[in-house]
């Protein structure tokens, strides 16, 4: 009872996060939050960070195929030596190439590094939207390769290069207008460029890259001065719109294209 | 309490008993030590690295086991190790360090890009925060307990953890990314 009415310490947020606390600090603990927004407002990130890290890691507490080579390799007598990791490095690379003798765990470790690529390019995936809209939407004569006034045209040829059945938002109810697209590389692959336009000659880019792998991502949001992205993977594409309006407004568009885009 | 059930031993073969015994507790030992490993390297593979290099050790150093909580011994053992390999690297520039940024064994939320910007905010913690952060919210450790296992006061542990979450919610901030639900 003296317990619940201790003042409460930045220790105690901790222990509340990391579930430390018995029922009756937790519920004190609580009753301050609630007159403490900002305070609990951190405490809720904290508790977020703490999720989002052992759904990212609990799935490497596996057993694997390698764990007792792991033993009997490092269990030689006589200290590290060059030999051990030789063998250690040999043993794991015949797991490698002979698949089936790897465990499913080992598999799926050893197949991991694949993915990690595919981080490194859908992280890309802003900085080369901003980099297309800060080439093309400032070029006066040729800022697309083939114009709107082709749509069907361009829209079969650029998914034909995407694999992928292209559509062109129509943007017109909130104001823009197709210019045209282009085929560019995006993650060094085949990608494509839409370019739209408002009435006082204000641009926007939408880029579409392929992505290695199926997922899906909810939108994210990047600003470099006063431009603005929004990306977001959907199935076997990777989109971002870049534009120099506001953010509010950006999202409405981007939201449009979501809509319109066929995964 | 540490929350992650550690997987069945598996016994072949046979050893000289001792021996034996205490290699299949490490054995049990190595699922979560793979899970501190990873959560504390840059990559897979160099999360591997860790990992073998504590085990060699664990066994070098059997004889210095004082018999209770292998487990904490064992943690501890990899903490140093990821501290001085980290020194190495960073004094050694030229040692080129696995930059790639890590997925998951596991694909649990199936964001990449989630994914992307937590290894990121890791990556810029420093490895004392870092250790302290993974020992607490990954493998479940009491606050005394990781006084204890990296011979440092508990105030220490406290304003490590401080730290390092600020840290994470600052730099998960700087992204300047926001989420937001889809409109489907």
């Amino acid at each position: 009872m003296t317990d619940a009415h201790k003042p409460v310490t930045e220790a105690d947020l901790h222990a509340y996060v990391d579930g430390f606390l018995d029922e009756e600090r937790r519920r004190a603990v609580e009753l301050w939050m609630s007159e403490h927004p900002q305070e609990e407002a951190e405490v809720r990130q904290w508790q977020a960070q703490a999720a989002e890290l052992q759904a990212a890691f609990s799935g490497y507490a596996q057993s694997s195929e390698r764990d007792r080579m792991l033993l009997s390799t490092a269990a030689t007598p006589s200290s590290p030596s060059p030999w051990r990791k030789t063998a250690l490095i040999a043993a794991s690379l015949t797991l490698f190439l002979s698949g089936t003798a790897v465990g499913v765990y080992g598999e799926r470790l050893l197949a991991s590094p694949v993915t990690i690529e595919t981080a490194t390019a859908l992280d890309n995936l802003p900085g080369q939207s901003k980099t297309a809209y800060l080439v093309y939407a400032s070029e006066k004569r040729h800022p697309v390769e083939v114009g709107a006034d082709q749509q069907e045209h361009l829209v079969t040829w650029l998914g034909k290069r995407l694999d992928y059945k292209l559509v062109a938002p129509d943007l017109k109810g909130l104001g823009f207008s197709l210019v045209g697209g282009r085929l560019l590389p995006v993650n060094g692959k085949a990608g494509a460029m839409l370019m739209y336009q408002d009435t006082a000659g204000q641009r926007l880019t939408v880029l579409l890259g392929k992505n290695p792998e199926n997922a899906e991502t909810s939108f994210r949001f990047e600003s470099t001065g006063s431009l603005e992205t929004f990306y977001w993977i959907d199935g076997s594409i990777g989109y971002a719109v870049t534009g120099e309006v506001s953010r509010a407004r950006l999202q409405q568009i981007a939201e449009e294209c979501y809509r319109q885009f066929e995964t | 309490m540490p929350h992650a059930p550690d997987q069945d031993i598996r016994v072949k073969g046979a050893s000289p008993p001792s021996a034996e015994t205490f290699e299949n507790q490490i054995l049990s030992l190595v699922p979560s030590l793979r899970r501190y490993s990873r959560s504390l390297a840059k990559s897979d593979s160099d999360g591997e690295d860790l990992l073998q290099d504590c085990v060699e050790k664990v066994l070098v150093r059997r004889s210095q086991w004082r018999g209770v909580n292998l487990r904490s011994w064992a943690f501890t053992i990899m903490t140093n190790l990821y501290r001085d390999r980290y020194r190495r690297v960073t004094q050694h520039p030229s040692v080129e360090f696995n930059d790639t940024l890590g997925l998951t064994a596991e694909d649990v939320s199936g964001d990449p890009l989630e994914k992307t910007r937590l290894h990121r905010a890791l990556n810029a913690l420093s490895p004392d925060h870092r250790s302290v952060l993974m020992l607490v919210a990954i493998e479940g450790y009491g606050y005394q307990d990781v006084a204890d296992m990296l011979a440092i006061p508990i105030g220490t542990v406290m304003s490590r953890l401080s730290r390092a979450r600020r840290q994470m919610a600052a730099h998960l901030a700087e992204n300047n990314i926001v989420t937001l639900r889809r409109p489907k």
